[in-house]
């Protein structure tokens, strides 16, 4: 005969008794027996649907049935059963605790509440849940905008740029009326206009190895929706640290990239790509231009798998990278595995904290020393060199369809790539400015002709920018 | 009406004190008397939460198996679980209340800047609905 404990409140309806002895094959015979014999008891430990209530843990001698067979747990007749309340709480700031939806809400979000899948269940999930975005730009502005629509309870914004004209034609939480304002406070009010039931946490900062973990940590979903290798990686590796999704996508002229990754034991950034590529290789939205559209697809895709992860529906985009092609107007997808041999998040990661992401990239330090500058001249001094009629070659080393936009006077166009085959019609003793948009391209265009041998080359620093800003600001800016 | 008698009352104030910032949990042992109860013995325990724990505890089913056997042994009951609130008032929040269990008082005890200041205790319905606030006597200095 196997005898249930009785816990002190519980014996008013067991005239006291401490143990009551019972027979039967499983757990649940035996507390049958229990509550035909005390009727009363049985509201304590059952719910309406007869399912043990949520608080009520059972114990076969020192055994929780949860890790046996449950409440089928065979008994053999010698066995103590004790009932063991799961006793929790906390005091919980008074918003984040339970929050029912008021009729307004009900009212706005009826089409979620009609759909099962989500439901008042899903809808309140939404509303507690966090979600933090890695950058107001491109991707960040899709995101926001239906995160905010759709109920997320709290959004976290990094992001530590102003609204730029150029950012308007893909950007589109911001408006003509934003230029010059911070993009926190532009996409902050807009989400806010949209869902005012909805907080909006502003970091006015980069993510750095230094706050990363800080501010990821408060939140349940990461989205990243960065346009640079080094806070990507960033990311990714406070991601795998911290044990949160990372809802990644990226965007590059006219094709994207999305995943979720270091989501239970998915797979990493690293895990596909190792090592960033050389620095300079993959030319930045600001370099190689993108469809203002693309990132509306991918911004929304990275939304449906926030929503999905918060909401514990369907099939999340782990293990998978979806490519998006627009021109052809084609998804693919490729497998993708987590790697045992990954330093953050494989079997024995030998990166446990976050490291220098610049120098991982490649690049300079962002606090280095300026490089040399008497290989270079800025845009008042090729101005100068112009009006004395100094006998030089300014070259100008972009696209012709950049240079169809804007272009400096008398400046001979030889694009970077194609510069290599025009060498031989340069005189070795020449003296050559080099430009760009910007000044970074020229540069490597300067490199390669001291490589070759060319002494008297220089840079123009700043580009047709600098040119528009210091010299003559009818040339249109790109 | 829930007393605690001084000794259990002291151990509760100071495992509340030296676990600020973090919440602090733990069972009282004691007798029932007709309407009334007495607390005549408290046991400290770990807070089990795996998260952050300045605002949330969770006790191990075990360390209450535990407590309930030595209960017995000593010819007391298992009354009630306390927990502390760090610089929070000591009210019954929806986290405790939806982790609660009927069959105990939930003493909870507001430490200010790692100070007792101030307690309360509850009685939480069946269905985790509701939680009537019960008289609490504690020795006072």
């Amino acid at each position: 005969m196997a005898k249930i404990l009785i816990p002190t409140a519980l014996r008013q309806f067991t005239e006291q008794s401490d143990s009551v002895d019972v027979t039967g094959a499983t757990v649940r015979e035996a507390l049958d027996q229990l509550t035909v014999r005390y009727p009363n008891i049985k509201k304590n430990l059952f719910n309406d649907q007869g399912k043990l209530r949520s608080f009520v843990n059972v114990y076969v001698n020192d055994e929780d049935i949860r890790y046996l067979d449950k409440d089928g747990t065979k008994l053999t007749g010698s066995e103590t059963i004790s009932i063991v309340p799961s006793v929790a709480g906390g005091a919980t700031a008074v918003a984040d605790t339970a929050p029912a939806l008021s009729n307004e809400e009900v009212a706005r979000y009826s089409r979620h509440l009609i759909l099962p899948e989500v439901g008042m269940e899903g809808q309140t999930k939404l509303k507690r849940a966090s979600v933090v975005m890695i950058g107001a730009g491109g991707l960040g502005a899709p995101l926001g905008l239906y995160l905010a629509a759709a109920g997320v309870g709290r959004i976290g914004i990094v992001d530590f740029d102003v609204v730029d004209a150029s950012n308007l034609q893909r950007q589109v939480i911001h408006g003509t009326s934003d230029i010059g304002r911070k993009k926190l406070d532009s996409a902050g009010d807009r989400m806010r206009d949209i869902n005012p039931n909805i907080r909006v946490d502003k970091f006015d900062a980069g993510l750095t190895s230094e706050n990363a973990l800080e501010i990821l940590r408060d939140y349940d979903i990461v989205v990243d929706g960065t346009d640079n290798f080094a806070t990507r990686y960033l990311v990714n590796d406070a991601c795998a640290i911290l044990k949160k999704p990372n809802v990644y996508g990226s965007i590059f002229r006219f094709e994207g990239q999305a995943s979720v990754l270091t989501y239970q034991d998915g797979p990493c950034y690293r895990c596909l790509y190792p090592e960033p590529p050389p620095p300079g290789l993959v030319p930045s939205c600001a370099e190689g231009g993108v469809l203002g559209i693309l990132p509306g697809i991918i911004g929304v895709i990275q939304a449906t798998e926030a929503a999905k992860i918060i909401l514990g529906i369907g099939t999340p985009l782990k293990g998978r990278l979806l490519l998006y092609d627009a021109l052809e107007m084609r998804f693919r997808e490729l497998k993708l595995r987590r790697n045992p041999e990954c330093p953050v998040c494989g079997d024995h990661p030998t990166i446990t904290k976050l490291i220098d992401y610049q120098e991982f990239c490649g690049m300079p330090p962002m606090n280095a020393e300026p490089a040399p500058t008497g290989d270079a001249i800025d845009a008042i001094e090729l101005k100068r060199k112009l009006d004395r009629g100094d006998n030089f070659v300014l070259i100008d080393v972009r696209e012709p369809h950049e240079y169809q936009i804007a272009r400096i006077p008398g400046a001979r166009l030889i694009p970077l790539g194609e510069l290599p085959k025009h060498l031989r019609e340069l005189d070795l003793n020449g003296e050559y400015v080099m430009q760009c948009k910007s000044g970074a391209r020229s540069q490597r265009a300067v490199d390669l002709l001291k490589q070759n041998g060319f002494k008297n080359v220089v840079n123009m620093t700043g580009g047709i920018l600098a040119w528009s800003d210091k010299v003559d600001p009818s040339v249109p800016k790109y | 009406m829930i007393e605690i008698a001084t000794e259990p009352w002291e151990t509760m104030v100071r495992h509340a004190e030296l676990t600020y910032p973090n919440e602090c949990c733990g069972a009282m042992l004691g007798r029932l008397n007709g309407g009334s109860k007495l607390v005549k013995e408290a046991i400290p325990m770990e807070n089990a939460y795996a998260g952050e724990q300045a605002a949330r505890y969770e006790l191990r089913p075990e360390d209450l198996l535990e407590a309930d056997h030595q209960a017995r042994a000593r010819g007391l009951d298992l009354i009630g679980i306390f927990h502390s609130h760090p610089d929070c008032d000591a009210y019954f929040s929806t986290t405790d209340l939806k982790n609660s269990c009927p069959w105990y008082s939930f003493v909870v005890l507001s430490i200010q800047n790692g100070k007792f200041n101030h307690a309360n205790s509850f009685l939480p319905d069946v269905d985790q609905t509701a939680a009537e606030r019960e008289e609490l006597k504690w020795p006072k200095f």
